[in-house]
């Protein structure tokens, strides 16, 4: 049954009607009925030191060599470190091409991330907010360290959209990073576009903290051409509302993606993950692994689907989604599904919702451990397995050192 | 061994593979094609049937008209129009119930031809004769079939029910709905759309305007059902909706073990099958309901079939009560079908044993749902899933624990196995745990029978189809294990007979 | 060091007594094993003396150098000196050994007043302990117990056991599951650490480990009480009869 819906303030706002929970998607997240208000698109005026102290917070500050920062969906060039953004001065031959894109609107048809042809809403939404962004195209193998950084001030409640392009050349290779960081309430929107040629390698390291009052919706397209290898972990930690989606799609075969992720959520977060790998081509591994841990009346959700298409044969396709509920009010949902049109694979999934276990729990104490750093040591190893996927040894003790705080301060 | 059983069966099959596919030439009565309000009324005349039942189908019907077919399943049929349809025939001669002498022999021949004698003594067997001793038990125990208890319902009506004297000595009502309405109407109204409400879904709402018999099952307290029940489903008539209701309700620590079987003859057109099937379990009591649908699945070019759309639902409404579903879907074009458990007496248990497999054009759309509401309530879900052919098969299923299901346990294992590079199989388990004191695990995988298995089964003398009935019957073994004695033999014969084709 | 009295416990989920009126008193430098049938309730024993959830104590008590054991946290009766090497050790994924130890050591100081380690002092203090039960570095890279055979498991146990050098050892079935090179393994760690100030609790059903772990004191337990108690020649005698007559005794 199909009533018309009277828009609301936020729909208003948007100019579109957002999704709800009767789309089989957003069943968990009801995204409608949750911005509650307008996010209208306005210009903010930035203070500069808000924006040094938050940059200063962030637990990844001072990894990156080379730096992208945008302060409420605008570039600003004063906090970037990419010495200029003209090829001239990273010269072609360095390998990074960087430029900024203004109001990058066109809808592309690639971003759908499904056959249906119907637009993804949160794509939708990020092109109506007339987003910023860079485009970054790697064309050899670039070991320092890229950073992508999205500050929000804290300012009157408004949209601020992001969208950047991410291509790694045959044959090349680069390790990024996405960070999400805030004050105040906002929607923030983002479009990660990744394109990896043959053989390219792309590490991705996204860290969502968002302000505690925010509403993340993101969105990752990815194609992986022959051979190419995608390695790709997010720690979700801030916002009110989280909603990522991300649509992996293997256009060349021998190709292999990783994706992995931890949550750590309190308070009355929620975070809800909806992942889609299509295996297009034979031969392709995907691995996604995620570890969750809710506390308070936190709701962690996992929605992830494989599909092997006919043809695809020998695709490895496994997923893990792992609950860890530290309070009796906390939720965990999940939707691990599989559509396999091709009989010579190999495809399974794991999910698995509980407290802490108990027994763990005596053995350490048993050993003089007390129960709450047992807890923290037990914590700490389940969202580990995830963590020990990012390669790069700086920003993984950085995302430890973060970890070990926010049990800390539990 | 079990194995070489199936394999032996495989070597026999003839090329016409539906053996159940036959028509009784019988003269029916019908009520006037199409659905309406007056259509409600008559089945509701025919049957005899209390006021308040009839106001209670009206509402059903009414709140039907205003809902609309579901989409989310992963199944895709031609609209159904439901005004070209029969909703109900009888054969003629069974004008009032009868006792078993006087019925009609071409209905009696047509139980015996399915392997169902309705004489009392003789047994439900697929291939076995009475006595003969069962091959498949692993341990090499010689088992002979127990007596089982028959409601044969043809089309719209329950034919006969055997064993009701023996049965009535132990407390135990066993007999058509119809003739519970009747006879029993205080039970009836107390518990039927209990479990599922009238306006539950499209087609339950459907059932309940115009279902037109079924079985009713009601265990005393403390009684243990001393045989297996039965029910035996025919479609026979053309164009006709079969929409039948069951009800069972197991009192205080009592037991019951229920069986169910299905055929329709082989024809052109689609048939329409919309069940609705309650089970209540009261504290300590425990509910086994089995199932084996074998309805005519449709040409392998996906033409005719049955449309099985049926909603389960059993309700452990007491403490320490117990529903296990097992199922066997070989049959029917579509299947729609999630035998479920609400969960709400205190260390309630709810089981989900099902064998699914797809051929041809098939498309099945099937799992459970285990809704969590009551304290150190368990349940388990193991389900196997076969596509072959050009079908689709799904699984779907639901577990969750609500906040004040404290100490709930669910473990899921879910598994597919796929036949051929024409076929799909797909899962979507949604896991909803509302309080950290549950612990819920699920698996799923895919996998295939490997070349280098293959080749093994091949050099040692087996055909491509027997390996293949070999690992199937290895792959659906868990499930097999929670079948009576009595299916097992008949199952076993079916998973050969519904791969045929499947190879090669 | 250790005394119990009158001992009754019961299973919480079930309502069942297992240790009806248990007694047993143990000094500084002695071993005792406490031998008995399947479910006489010698794991529920140990696990009792260590502080498992699940039980519960309805009469007597279990006093430890002059405290009451009973009333305290698993955690507190570890820092106190009591040690449970598990029959069964549970495995623990993400938690490497080497930091679950350094970790456990470290807690256990802690909770005494003492200082803490440093890392190299740490580290070499448990190189020298691991090599002389065959434990490799890579086993203590690897998770707690996880992936460890039989044997590497119960070398872990009195690895942990020869690192928080504890007062009371309590073996709960040490020798299930080992073959014979493997226990002599476990049985020679085991003896490196008796010492006049270390007391052990031995619990076997068998008495083959007791020809490897000498007792002073054997106690045989039957039906939750303690039936018998004499020197070491009392598990030969067992050995020879079974537990058949003590079963009768208590029937």
């Amino acid at each position: 049954m199909s009533i018309a819906l009277q828009p609301t303030a936020a729909e208003q706002a948007f100019g579109m009607s957002l999704p709800h929970r009767r789309m089989e998607e957003w069943r968990w997240t009801d995204l409608r009925a949750r911005l509650d208000k307008p996010y209208p698109s306005i210009d903010t005026a930035v203070d500069e030191k808000s924006v040094a102290r938050i940059m200063a917070a962030s637990p990844l500050a001072g990894i990156a060599k080379y730096r992208a920062v945008f302060v409420n969906g605008k570039f600003d060039a004063t906090n970037s470190t990419i010495p200029a953004l003209l090829p001239s001065v990273i010269p072609a031959q360095a390998g990074i091409h960087l430029s900024i894109k203004e109001n990058r609107v066109q809808s592309d048809s690639r971003l759908r991330g499904n056959d249906d042809g119907v637009d993804d809403p949160l794509v939708v939404l990020n092109t109506s907010l007339k987003p910023e962004g860079v485009t970054l195209h790697f064309s050899s193998n670039i070991t320092v360290l890229v950073e992508i950084m999205h500050i929000a001030t804290n300012a009157a409640p408004r949209a601020v959209a992001l969208r950047n392009h991410i291509e790694v050349a045959a044959g090349a290779s680069a390790t990024i990073i996405e960070t999400f960081i805030g004050e105040g309430d906002y929607v923030l929107s983002s479009v990660t576009e990744l394109e990896l040629g043959e053989g390219a390698r792309l590490d991705r390291i996204k860290l969502e903290w968002e302000s505690a009052k925010a509403n993340h919706l993101s969105q990752v397209v990815a194609t992986l051409a022959k051979d190419a290898r995608l390695n790709e972990f997010t720690l979700t930690s801030g916002a009110a509302l989280n909603r990522q989606n991300g649509t992996y799609t293997f256009v060349g075969q021998n190709a292999d993606a990783k994706i992995s992720g931890a949550y750590l959520l309190n308070g009355k977060q929620h975070a809800d993950t909806c992942l889609v790998v299509d295996h297009k081509v034979p031969h392709c591994t995907s691995r996604e692994l995620f570890k969750c841990v809710m506390d308070d009346h936190a709701r962690g959700i996992f929605q992830g689907k494989v599909i092997v298409r006919k043809h695809a044969q020998k695709t490895d396709g496994k997923q893990s989604s792992h609950a860890l509920l530290l309070s009796e009010t906390a939720e965990f949902d999940a939707k691990p599904e599989l559509e396999i049109y091709a009989d010579d694979v190999v495809c399974g999934h794991g999910a698995t919702s509980g407290d802490i276990n108990p027994d763990h729990l005596f053995y350490l104490r048993s050993r003089g451990i007390p129960e709450a750093e047992a807890k923290s040591l037990l914590i700490a190893a389940f969202v580990g397995e995830a963590f020990d996927n990012v390669e790069n040894d700086d920003v993984r003790a950085a995302l430890v050192n973060f970890a070990e705080d926010w049990l800390r301060q539990k | 061994m079990a194995d070489q059983d199936t394999i032996d069966l495989v070597k026999t099959i003839e090329v016409d593979k539906y053996k159940y596919g036959f028509e009784t030439d019988i003269e029916s009565d019908y009520a006037p094609k199409g659905l309406n309000e007056d259509i409600v009324r008559f089945i509701s005349a025919k049957k005899g049937e209390p006021a308040w039942m009839l106001e209670w189908r009206l509402e059903a019907y009414r709140a039907w008209t205003h809902m609309e077919e579901p989409t989310w399943a992963k199944v895709h049929y031609p609209k159904i129009d439901f005004q070209d349809l029969y909703y109900y025939a009888a054969p003629k001669s069974m004008a009032a119930p009868k006792s078993l002498d006087e019925i009609d022999p071409k209905l009696l021949e047509t139980y015996a031809k399915l392997g169902i004698p309705l004489k009392e003594q003789e047994i439900l067997a697929g291939v076995r004769k009475q006595g003969e001793k069962s091959t498949l038990d692993d341990d090499g125990n010689e088992v002979t079939a127990g007596r089982v208890a028959i409601d044969a319902v043809f089309d719209s009506v329950s034919v006969v029910t055997t064993f009701k004297a023996e049965l009535a000595k132990a407390g135990v009502i066993f007999c058509s709905i119809s003739e519970a309405l009747r006879e029993h109407p205080i039970l009836v109204k107390q518990y039927l759309g209990s479990v599922v409400p009238a306006g539950d879904n499209y087609y339950a709402a459907l059932n309940a305007g115009v279902f037109s018999d079924g079985s009713f099952v009601y265990v005393p307290p403390g009684v243990r059902c001393p045989m297996e029940l039965s029910t035996y489903f025919r479609m026979n008539a053309k164009n006709t909706g079969q929409f039948e209701r069951t009800l069972i309700i197991a009192d205080k620590g009592s037991y019951v073990s229920y069986l169910e079987g299905c055929t329709a003859p082989t024809r052109e057109e689609s048939q329409l099958h919309a069940a609705v099937v309650e089970l209540i379990a009261l504290d300590d009591a425990e509910i086994k309901y089995s199932t084996v649908q074998n309805w005519y699945p449709g040409d392998a070019e996906g033409k005719g079939g049955v449309y099985n759309f049926v909603t389960k639902r059993g309700d452990c409404r007491g403490a320490r009560s117990k529903i296990s579903w097992t199922q066997v879907e070989t049959g029917s074009a579509i299947t729609w079908k999630y035998p479920s458990c609400i969960l709400r007496g205190e260390s309630s248990r709810g089981e989900f044993y099902s064998i699914a497999i797809s051929n041809g054009r098939q498309q099945v759309d099937s799992g459970t749902k285990m809704i969590h509401l009551g304290k150190n309530s368990s349940s388990r879900i193991v389900s196997k899933g076969i596509a072959a052919g050009r079908s689709d098969n799904t699984y779907r299923g639901l577990v969750s624990a609500h906040r004040k299901a404290l100490n709930a346990r669910n473990f899921t294992q879910c598994d597919s196995l796929l036949i051929g590079d024409q076929c799909g199989a797909h899962t979507v388990p949604y896991i909803e745990a509302k309080t950290s004191t549950a612990i819920f695990e699920h698996e799923a995988t895919t996998s295939k029978i490997s070349d280098d298995q293959m080749f093994y089964c091949m050099s040692r003398g087996l055909s491509q189809e027997e390996a293949v009935a070999l690992f199937v019957n290895g792959f659906v073994r868990d499930v097999l294990q929670q079948l009576p004695m009595e299916f097992m033999a008949e199952t076993q014969k079916l998973i050969g007979i519904s791969l045929e084709g499947s190879v090669g | 060091m250790l005394k119990i009295e009158n001992l009754h416990v019961k299973l919480e989920d079930e309502n069942r007594e297992i240790l009806k009126g248990l007694s047993l008193s143990v000094k500084p430098g002695e071993v005792h094993a406490i031998m008995g049938p399947n479910g006489s309730g010698k794991s529920t024993l140990s696990y009792v003396l260590a502080g498992r959830d699940g039980y519960e104590v309805t009469e007597g008590e279990a006093m430890f150098n002059g405290e009451d054991l009973l009333a305290m946290d698993p955690n507190t009766r570890a820092a106190k000196g009591v040690f449970l090497a598990f029959q069964y050790p549970i495995e623990i994924p993400g938690v490497a050994t080497m930091q679950f130890l350094k970790v456990a050591l470290n807690a256990q100081r802690k909770a005494r007043g003492e200082k803490e380690l440093s890392i190299p002092e740490f580290m070499r203090f448990v190189k020298d302990r691991a090599a002389k039960l065959n434990i490799s570095q890579d086993m203590l890279k690897r998770p707690v117990n996880v992936g460890f055979s039989g044997g590497e498991k119960k070398r872990a146990e009195v690895l942990q056991m020869a690192v928080l050098e504890p007062s009371l050892c309590i073996l709960d079935e040490t020798d299930s599951g080992l073959d014979i090179d493997a226990l002599k393994v476990v049985a020679d760690g085991v003896n490196a650490l008796r010492s006049p100030v270390r007391a052990m609790i031995v619990i076997t059903h068998y008495q083959r480990l007791l020809d490897y772990i000498v007792p002073d004191f054997v106690h045989v337990l039957s039906a939750g009480k303690i039936v018998k108690s004499g020197g070491k020649e009392l598990a030969h005698e067992l050995e020879k009869n079974g537990y058949a007559d003590y079963a009768e005794k208590v029937a």
